[in-house]
């Protein structure tokens, strides 16, 4: 359970040095905060320091092979398409789970002056990526390549950011870093990985990544979309009070 | 401090029970796994919960605030170079520091079999982080609207993807998904913030956001420019 867990030590250690010496030079240099914040910072990366190591470790002995072999278990099922819904209904359980997403739908509640409930866009993103989770997986069984649904997806979307308004784009692009959170990124690669390798003439570097990349495509298709809808339903009654400012 | 620790307990076993229980149920049916596999399932998802807790507590007391007045304090001092030099280091060092890009690139790395090092695909991954976080800044001064330049980058991820190597596009896309993770989206929000919070005339609101979605298109185009040159 804990071998090469001094290997992920160092891994982490490596990764925090540069954050603590630029923060560190501004320190001394420019901002000159008061010991209080010095004090922090440290107590604060030592903390997350542990937390990093606690965490890779528990990925990589527990989730990982645990998303391999469940990935692997799915082809055994001689219905293949059979693992498309298994795919949508993992992509929902993640995204509903992530605390981001949580976040940015009360952002979206707030930005449309609560015309738009926030348990709405949380559903909306959940769909969305269950949608595009459920693709990748069709993608990975018949060897659809990455580029026939990315290109298309963004192309789609710098059209509708030329529609909508200046919060929701922001939003919207937002909302697919969020979505692609820690869960998304361990659990449901590992089992697209496992998929690939073991469904025969797939390369797992060219069919199992790109999940990922689907997952940040769908909360912005969604949430443009979602923007839209309102702000044509709201047109008709009165002007909508989050439209943006004139520039 | 107790109250901080319950929520974000709270917040982090609430995130992952549900697919837990999922998994959990999968052992109950022919999905199974090697029960090996799934008791150090059961011991990683243990480790993954503490973990989570500890890191996301560390940012909030040390980190975050550091990232606040680093935001706040940098268009006091003025010169346009300084604020993007150092706009590009935080977006820089915190990718570096990321555990969601550290998980991909070692799955690339043995994926791959050492073809694509994880050491070099961090560090090509921050750098378009960094430069992109401080493109964002020079949009927040100039008041230059999102969506030029979001079509720009994007317009340049469509026509790189038609000359890059086949085996790095999905890397590439997934490269810029994970930059997003719990290191990085608090430090870039809270300079953003901070940074269009001093800046008159800016709304926080739709200045200050967009930051995390335009952070993420430079790795897209950083690992498809190294998939041309190197490949």
């Amino acid at each position: 359970m804990f071998t090469g867990i001094g290997q992920t030590s160092l891994g982490v250690l490596k990764a925090l040095a540069p954050l603590v010496v630029l923060s560190v030079v501004f320190q001394l240099r420019v901002l000159k905060l008061p010991r209080s914040y010095v004090l922090n910072l440290i107590k604060g990366v030592a903390i997350a320091s542990i937390g990093l190591i606690l965490f890779l470790q528990g990925v990589r002995v527990g989730f990982l092979p645990a998303g391999e072999a469940l990935g692997a278990a799915f082809t055994s099922i001689s219905v293949k398409p059979f693992i498309i819904p298994i795919g949508f209904s993992l992509g929902f359980l993640t995204t509903w789970g992530e605390p981001a997403v949580r976040v940015l739908s009360d952002q979206v509640e707030k930005a449309s002056a609560g015309s738009i409930r926030k348990n709405i866009i949380l559903l909306i993103i959940a769909l969305g990526v269950a949608s595009f989770v459920a693709l990748g997986m069709a993608k990975i069984i018949y060897g659809i390549p990455l580029t026939y649904i990315i290109i298309p997806g963004y192309g789609l979307a710098i059209g509708l950011m030329w529609l909508s308004d200046k919060t929701f784009l922001s939003i919207a692009f937002d909302a697919g870093g969020v979505a692609t959170g820690p869960l998304a990124v361990t659990f449901l690669m590992a089992v697209a990985l496992g998929v690939a390798s073991a469904i025969e003439g797939r390369d797992p570097i060219v069919d199992g990544f790109g999940l990922i990349a689907l997952i940040a495509l769908a909360p912005i298709l969604s949430v443009m979309i979602l923007g839209l809808i309102y702000k044509s339903r709201l047109r008709r009654i009165s002007l909508p009070k989050y439209q943006s400012r004139k520039e | 401090m107790p109250g901080a620790i319950k929520t974000k307990s709270l917040e982090v076993i609430k995130a992952i029970l549900p697919l837990v229980l999922v998994i959990v149920a999968f052992q109950f049916t022919p999905l199974q796994m090697p029960s090996h596999t799934f008791y150090q399932f059961l011991g990683g998802v243990a480790m993954v919960i503490g973990g989570m807790i500890l890191f996301l507590i560390g940012v909030d007391i040390g980190i975050l605030p550091v990232g606040e007045a680093v935001g706040s304090e940098l268009p006091k001092r003025g010169s346009l170079s300084l604020v993007i030099g150092i706009a590009f280091l935080v977006g820089f060092t915190a990718t570096v520091a990321e555990p969601d890009v550290m998980v991909l690139t070692k799955q690339i790395d043995l994926v791959s079999q050492g073809a694509i090092s994880d050491n070099l695909l961090i560090y090509v991954i921050a750098i378009g982080v960094g430069f992109f976080v401080s493109m964002s800044m020079l949009r927040i001064i100039r008041g230059f609207p999102m969506k030029y330049l979001l079509t720009i980058s994007y317009a340049a991820v469509i026509v790189l993807s038609f000359f890059t190597p086949t085996e790095f596009v999905p890397v590439a896309f997934d490269s810029g998904g994970v930059t997003t993770g719990p290191m990085a989206v608090p430090i870039i929000l809270a300079l953003g913030l901070g940074f269009s919070s001093v800046i008159a005339g800016r709304s926080a609101i739709s200045d200050g956001f967009g930051l995390i979605g335009l952070a993420s298109v430079g790795p897209i185009i950083g690992v498809m420019t190294m998939g041309i040159i190197l490949f």
